[in-house]
């Protein structure tokens, strides 16, 4: 027994700190999953269908297509071989192992403020998912964005360009949604104006941007709260993907499942305060407009509403629950532009599953059920009667609405 | 709600003009003004399909159109065909001859409770007719069938007779070539 107490002391004194070790790695491992969320690296690196983090997925950029590269831990196709500092320097500065240069569909230029503890933890995470043996497709692109010397011109003139806003006087909140949105989220790579060269433009940062022809809205503070968003309502937004405002839908929708049904309640209430500010404006509410103070045109449009539109989206603009959003105090309606609300209508939308049980039925398209007056007359009186937007469209910006809409659909 | 003027061909018969609510379902007007009751009102949310009437086209082509969730005034000036107009009448009104359709799907026991067969009968008419301007290659058939008849609803699950039905009808009418 003398011999007994020495030995099991000498056990233990070497199994904690491994089990201590292993455990902090777990650790390490489950928030590396968190921030991948977070950071929604399955949007491009998941086909659709496809193994995730194995790549595949298309990006169709001006310049051609740029496939989501597999960042599983295969050793030959996938990142396998990736320290962690060379994790962390494609991730934040877009260089490849080899030292090539990632092309900047890569969001390295919202990424270079990742911490670089995230980062490992990322990169841990990685590491334990399975390992797929295939190579994504190939890219593809036009001279002379083929080159990715070229890149490197690229990089220098416009890499790194995210900067953060000035966090003084801000509280905790506002500085940990300053970090989801603008870095792990990388919500400016879609909802930021680009130049020619493919650049966002920092002047004009989250002011709203252009995505395979659908507008990814202004999320500017007054322009969220002009359109009727509340702190509460885009806390809830992000996390069930739908609220008073509507549904996420086109781009917005894959963001959901990937990413923000996944996030905790005080990271999205955090968001939410970044995007609104400590001191949230005022979210504007809009009275019902009588129907004899609409234009000719929206008297119109009523009637082509309640043929084709209220027996899903009510008479009055109600909705039905899980069924078709409301119309009273939809964000789409209330969008200067009506790019989305000619586009969703022309196009219609897929059935819609949310978290749990919750969804939404198929919205039929009805490019070929209206005629081009027909559709400028039902989006008139969409945005005079719940909108807030008097300005009349015409039938010819609605005919250039519909033409730029069937571009879209022949570049994908 | 205010009433407007709604005139439409009803099963080859001009009716209207006759003031209806702006806002009044088809199928309501159908069953509520009408009396034709053959449409049946399922699920109202547009999903089930036993509420569908077939419009004609001016340009020849027939479509289906549910009527659950779309406005009777969607119909003014068109032509509408529902389930009592297929069959062949004598001058009294009586079913002497059913379409080729029905027929077969009466001779298939296709249905059970028939709730869903309206829907079915007249998503089968429009593809015979689609065939009857264009016909296909038996190799097609399978999936033509599917995707004319796939979003329709049973829930007594008489698919594989509804299916077998309508493969039935259209080779008897010689809409299906080798191929």
């Amino acid at each position: 027994m003398k011999q007994l107490f020495p030995r099991l002391s000498l056990a233990v004194a070497l199994a904690v700190p491994a089990l201590l070790a292993q455990a902090a790695d777990q650790k390490q491992i489950e928030r590396g999953e968190y921030l991948a969320r977070a950071s929604d690296c399955m949007a491009c690196h998941t086909a659709p269908g496809g193994a995730p983090f194995a790549g595949g997925q298309p990006i169709v950029s001006p310049f051609g297509t740029i496939y989501g590269t597999n960042i599983t831990p295969d050793k030959e196709h996938g990142i396998g071989q990736y320290s962690d500092d060379e994790f962390f320097a494609a991730v934040t500065q877009g260089k490849r192992r080899d030292g090539a240069n990632l092309y900047p569909a890569m969001p390295y230029t919202s990424y270079h403020l990742m911490s670089r503890e995230d980062s490992d933890a990322i990169h841990a995470y990685l590491q334990t998912v399975e390992p797929i043996n295939r190579a994504a497709p190939v890219t593809s692109l036009s001279f002379p964005f083929n080159v990715r010397l070229g890149l490197m011109g690229w990089n220098m003139l416009y890499g790194k360009d995210v900067q953060l806003a000035p966090a003084d006087g801000k509280s905790e909140a506002w500085k940990r949604g300053q970090y989801m949105v603008d870095v792990l989220g990388h919500c400016g790579e879609c909802h930021t104006p680009r130049g020619l060269p493919g650049a966002m433009q920092q002047d004009k940062r989250l002011t709203g941007g252009l995505l395979n022809g659908y507008l990814a809205p202004s999320l500017l503070a007054d322009d969220l709260a002009a359109r009727g968003w509340t702190h509460q309502d885009l806390s809830t937004f992000l996390k069930h993907g739908m609220s008073a405002q509507g549904t996420m839908f086109n781009e917005m929708f894959p963001v959901f499942h990937n990413s923000t049904v996944g996030l905790n309640d005080q990271d999205l209430a955090a968001m939410a305060t970044f995007l609104l500010g400590d001191q949230p404006p005022q979210a504007r509410t809009l009275a019902a407009v009588p129907t004899d103070k609409l234009s000719a045109s929206a008297q119109r449009g009523r009637q082509h509403y309640l043929n084709v539109c209220a027996g899903c989206h009510g008479v009055e603009g109600e909705g039905k629950p899980h069924i078709a959003v409301a119309m009273q105090g939809n964000t789409t309606l209330r969008l200067e532009d009506s790019r989305n609300l000619v586009r969703v209508i022309e196009d219609g939308i897929g059935e819609q599953k949310f978290a749990g049980f919750e969804h939404m039925q198929p919205m039929p398209a009805f490019a070929d059920k209206l005629s081009t007056e027909q559709l400028a007359d039902l989006v008139n009186y969409l945005r005079q009667a719940w909108g807030g937007q008097p300005t009349e469209l015409a039938v010819n910006q609605v005919e250039q609405l519909k033409a730029d809409a069937s571009a879209e659909h022949k570049a994908h | 709600m205010a009433n407007r003027p709604l005139q439409l061909t009803l099963n080859g018969q001009s009716v209207g003009p006759v003031e209806v609510p702006d806002d009044l379902p088809m199928i309501d007007y159908l069953h509520e003004y009408r009396n034709l009751t053959g449409s049946r009102l399922g699920c109202g949310q547009g999903i089930c399909h036993a509420c569908v009437v077939i419009v004609d086209n001016p340009d020849g082509t027939s479509e289906e159109v549910r009527t659950c969730i779309t406005g009777a005034h969607f119909f003014d000036g068109k032509k509408v065909r529902t389930i009592e107009g297929h069959a062949h009448r004598d001058e009294s009104g009586k079913v002497t001859e059913l379409n080729p359709i029905q027929q077969k799907f009466v001779d298939k026991f296709a249905f059970q409770c028939s709730y869903c067969a309206p829907g079915f009968v007249n998503a089968a008419t429009v593809l015979v007719e689609k065939l009857q301007r264009q016909p296909i290659k038996k190799s097609q058939m399978e999936q033509v069938i599917e995707d004319s008849l796939g979003h329709h609803i049973c829930r007594c699950t008489g698919y594989v007779r509804y299916y077998s039905a309508t493969r039935d009808v259209l080779l008897d009418l010689d809409l299906v070539k080798e191929g």
